[in-house]
């Protein structure tokens, strides 16, 4: 039966070919939306599995605001429970960038902490920032590739010169985009005074994250508390009204392509309904005519999905490449993604196959056969 | 054994056969509608026909010649009445089965030829046989077999486009014969085709029911009726006389 459905295909080439492209371009949209959408995820898994053991505490007037102050993190480190507390700033690299995706940003930590900020993400090169270090910073590796530099190479940040004392490993997190800084430094070029963009309470061993977080909002006055449950919360409801929109664009675009194969096989249904008569007069069965169409369909829906992930992949991997330069992952093609859009693409062309070859089906014989 | 002896021998086999009645219809009607009119296409046909048997059927325009012919090879159901083959009351099976029956009982042969454009005269008798579930290998050398019984051994990969309109009615046949049907059912066989096709033709349904293969054709040639064992007038959907 294979043979015929091949048959029938290459008999009406211009038009399948068409089909094929419709239903690739829906997967092309499949595979770029959702790479970016996978890309976003795997760094948020990333970044929080780096950072799921801290406790965030914000100034109450406002989440992500600059309005906590240093001194709070000595009032949340004698919370019972909190090992250890420390004020972060975090502030866009580049002037007028946003702290969004894919744009750097510096952070400001007391220097003796890098490495337990950073923790366990190791340096590649160089070292963590230490005790004493002013003008000095450590580098995510988007940083690095980015502005093409290195340990011992000088980077400009608010009109100042920092010194490279390491680049951090690649962790496809947000770490990647990062240079650290001292606080206090921090605090200086962006003109912050004592203020930081929130403080990081780390919970002694056995402690709960969630219960500690509680208990910090009460014992602290003007904080609030975001705990690592709270904040992977917060976090996925971003992220899924990001993929909700993403794939759905890109399903959207995929269904149109359904359609198209709708109707190209409602067409070749239409032109062929005498050669059903014919075949139905030399015994075909139901189940052959409805093979032999939705079979059609789903081949499409399978070339279809080869070529729109083909097509995907090059895009991908070109602007990928293209980014890199920037410092900026913005794409990933998981196997999942892969997986998923292959299904999708022959689920696709079998259910738009299914009603032009149920209509081949009921088709009368004698009517068929009449057909001119 | 001479060659006489052995003629006579398969004339009496022919005969012996010619004796079982291989197709009965009894009381059939058809009323269609055409708008709000009713037609009465068949009034009542009773019908039988041996095994062997090489019969025609004719009648004018709109006599119900096609419809029998529709009704016997199971593409239409009648309204009343009931046909068997073989014995079976094929009028009385499941939906279901009638492709089977179909496959093992009818052979066509349309007017039109009615073969696919795309497959070549091996193709075209082939494909017959694939809704039989029979193996590729068994179908080659069936399809290859009655083709070359039909004088089309060497046309064998040639399209429909590629051959004359009498080779074509000939792969016709060859495929209403690959899966060795209890009947040929042959509408108009000769109605697209020139004289000299004509008589190929009929000489080779005659080869064929004097081999014990039964074949009813519908025709508007009175020189193809006359060349058959008998000859069913319908006039208003009924069998003249009976």
């Amino acid at each position: 039966m294979f043979d015929i459905i091949l048959r029938n295909l290459s008999q009406r080439k211009v038009r399948t070919a068409l089909t094929i492209s419709g239903i690739a371009l829906g997967i092309f949209a499949v595979i770029v939306m959702g790479s970016m959408s996978e890309n976003f995820n795997q760094t948020f898994e990333t970044s929080f599995s780096l950072t799921a053991d801290k406790i965030r505490v914000f100034g109450s007037s406002g989440v992500f605001g600059g309005s906590v102050t240093t001194s709070k993190a000595a009032e949340v480190r004698k919370v019972p429970g909190v090992k250890d507390a420390y004020g972060l700033l975090m502030a866009p690299l580049e002037e007028g960038g946003g702290m969004s995706f894919g744009g750097n940003q510096i952070v400001g930590l007391p220097p003796e902490k890098s490495q337990t900020v950073l923790e366990p993400v190791q340096v590649s090169e160089g070292r963590f920032l230490m005790r004493g270090d002013r003008y000095e910073t450590v580098i995510g590796t988007s940083v690095a590739t980015q502005y093409k530099i290195g340990v011992g190479d000088r980077i400009e940040i608010q009109d100042k010169y920092f010194t490279v004392v390491g680049v951090l490993e690649y962790t496809g997190s947000f770490f990647d985009a990062t240079a650290a800084v001292p606080l206090d430094i921090a605090q200086d070029v962006y003109d912050m005074g004592d203020m930081v963009s929130m403080i990081f309470a780390i919970p002694e061993e056995g402690v709960d994250g969630d219960l500690l977080a509680k208990r910090i909002k009460l014992s602290v006055d003007g904080v609030d508390t975001l705990s690592p449950s709270e904040l992977e919360e917060e976090a996925r409801q971003s992220l899924m009204i990001f993929s909700v929109i993403t794939i759905s664009a890109a399903v959207l675009a995929a269904i149109i392509g359904g359609l198209s194969v709708m109707n190209t096989m409602l067409m070749s249904v239409m032109e062929r309904t005498k050669e059903f008569g014919i075949l139905k007069a030399l015994g075909a069965e139901r189940r052959d005519i409805l093979i032999m169409t939705v079979g059609e369909a789903a081949i499409m829906g399978l070339l279809g999905g080869l070529l729109g992930l083909a097509c995907g992949w090059v895009v991908v991997y070109g602007m990928n490449l293209w980014l890199a330069e920037k410092g900026i992952v913005l794409f990933l093609i998981t196997p999942r993604l892969v997986v998923i859009g292959m299904l999708f693409a022959i689920l696709l062309g079998t259910l738009s196959g299914i009603y032009p070859a149920l209509r081949a089906t009921r088709m009368s014989p004698m009517e068929a056969l009449r057909y001119e | 054994m001479n060659k006489a002896s052995k003629a006579n021998k398969a004339n009496k086999a022919a005969n012996k056969a010619k004796t079982d009645i291989i197709l009965q219809t009894r009381g059939l009607k058809e009323t269609y509608m055409q708008g709000k009119v009713p037609i009465h296409a068949l009034q009542g046909v009773d019908l039988q026909v041996k095994r062997g048997e090489l019969i025609s059927i004719v009648g004018p325009s709109g006599s119900g010649k096609s419809t029998l012919l529709s009704i016997i090879g199971m593409l239409e159901t009648p309204t009343e009445g009931e046909v068997f083959i073989d014995g079976i009351e094929v009028t009385g099976v499941k939906m279901k089965e009638i492709p089977r029956l179909r496959r093992e009982k009818i052979g066509f042969v349309f007017q039109h030829f009615n073969l696919l454009p795309a497959l070549t005269a091996l193709g075209n008798v082939e494909i017959a046989m694939r809704f039989a579930r029979v193996h590729k290998k068994e179908r080659i050398r069936r399809a290859t077999e009655v083709l070359t019984e039909m004088g089309l051994g060497d046309r064998l990969n040639h399209k429909p486009s590629e051959l004359s309109g009498g080779e074509q009615q000939r792969v016709s046949i060859a495929r209403a014969l690959a899966n060795k049907p209890s009947i040929i059912l042959a509408d108009e066989p000769t109605g697209e085709v020139d004289t000299k096709t004509r008589d190929l033709i009929i000489g080779i349904l005659r080869r064929l029911s004097d081999g014990g293969q039964t074949v009813i054709v519908v025709t508007h040639d009175t020189w193809v009726a006359e060349r058959t064992d008998r000859v069913i007038r319908l006039v208003d959907g009924m069998v003249e006389g009976a």
